[in-house]
């Protein structure tokens, strides 16, 4: 019961949508996610079939006072992506570095564009 | 809390009209986006921040992801605390294809007006996680006092 009342609370926080860049270079795509205030042991990257679900849960600061100022957005940062059977799904990495995460996901060796010479007929 | 140009135009009746549809347009025009160029000293970009008021302190937060604390500088005087910085965008490589790019990049700046009683020398600031915090310490003066009421 005080696990429904949890998983209730959690769905309850809003879902922010970070800026991001999706890059492709090198065989490779590239995710930056924007997740300011995630902490490494706060983040949850899963892949399940063909979703790819980034979520960075963003902690409330724990202060004892007066809000004069209040701006930030609060909540959980939800990131879900369709992937295809060109990702190497043992091939993610990711990396969290001053608020930005990111996420590599190799390209399996086949799918790379291969340059196919044209050979001239003597 | 940057300073933003007041526009005020007595002879016109519907300047308030005129104001209320800016910033109904602004709302459209993409939130996502860099904030409308509307302060005097701010340049392009202001990150939103949060401010609290504790017994000791006043705590100012502000997210600014993808900004290396070298790039951050951070200036208090008597009443302004001044966050100004710049974020390094990505070094654009020749043979990247960019599916999605919302990121920006730039000098960003913003002006916070502080209420009175801080104490300027011990000003700390600390940098985590793409998040800045200032802790801005009270002087002795302006803290709540706990008076005990003696019994006779």
């Amino acid at each position: 019961m005080a696990k429904d009342k949890e998983l209730a609370k959690e769905q309850e926080r809003p879902r922010l949508r970070g800026r991001c860049d999706i890059c492709e270079e090198e065989g490779k795509i590239i995710l930056r996610l924007e997740m300011p205030g995630v902490d490494k042991g706060n983040l949850d990257i899963n892949v399940n079939n063909n979703q790819l679900e980034i979520i960075g849960h963003k902690k409330d600061p724990d202060i004892d006072g007066n809000y004069l100022v209040r701006e930030r957005t609060r909540g959980d940062y939800f990131h879900l992506y369709t992937i295809d059977e060109t990702v190497d799904r043992d091939k993610i990495d990711a990396s969290l570095e001053n608020g930005i995460l990111t996420v590599t996901l190799q390209l399996k060796e086949a799918e790379k564009p291969k340059k196919i010479a044209v050979k001239t007929g003597k | 809390m940057a300073l933003i140009r007041w526009r005020n135009d007595l002879f016109n009746p519907f300047s308030d009209l005129d104001r209320l549809q800016d910033d109904i347009n602004q709302l459209f025009n993409g939130t996502r986006g860099p904030a409308p160029q509307q302060g005097i000293f701010d340049r392009t970009i202001s990150p939103a921040i949060d401010m609290v008021e504790t017994k000791d302190e006043f705590i100012v937060m502000c997210d600014l992801p993808g900004v290396s604390g070298d790039d951050l500088d951070i200036s208090v005087t008597k009443d302004v605390l001044t966050i100004k910085g710049e974020k390094k965008g990505e070094v654009k490589k020749e043979e990247s294809q960019y599916y999605r790019r919302e990121s920006w990049s730039g000098s960003f700046q913003r002006t916070i007006a502080l209420p009175t009683g801080i104490d300027s020398d011990k000003v700390e600031a600390g940098f985590h996680n793409g998040v800045l915090e200032v802790k801005l310490p009270k002087r002795e003066e302006v803290k709540p006092k706990q008076i005990s009421i003696k019994a006779h």
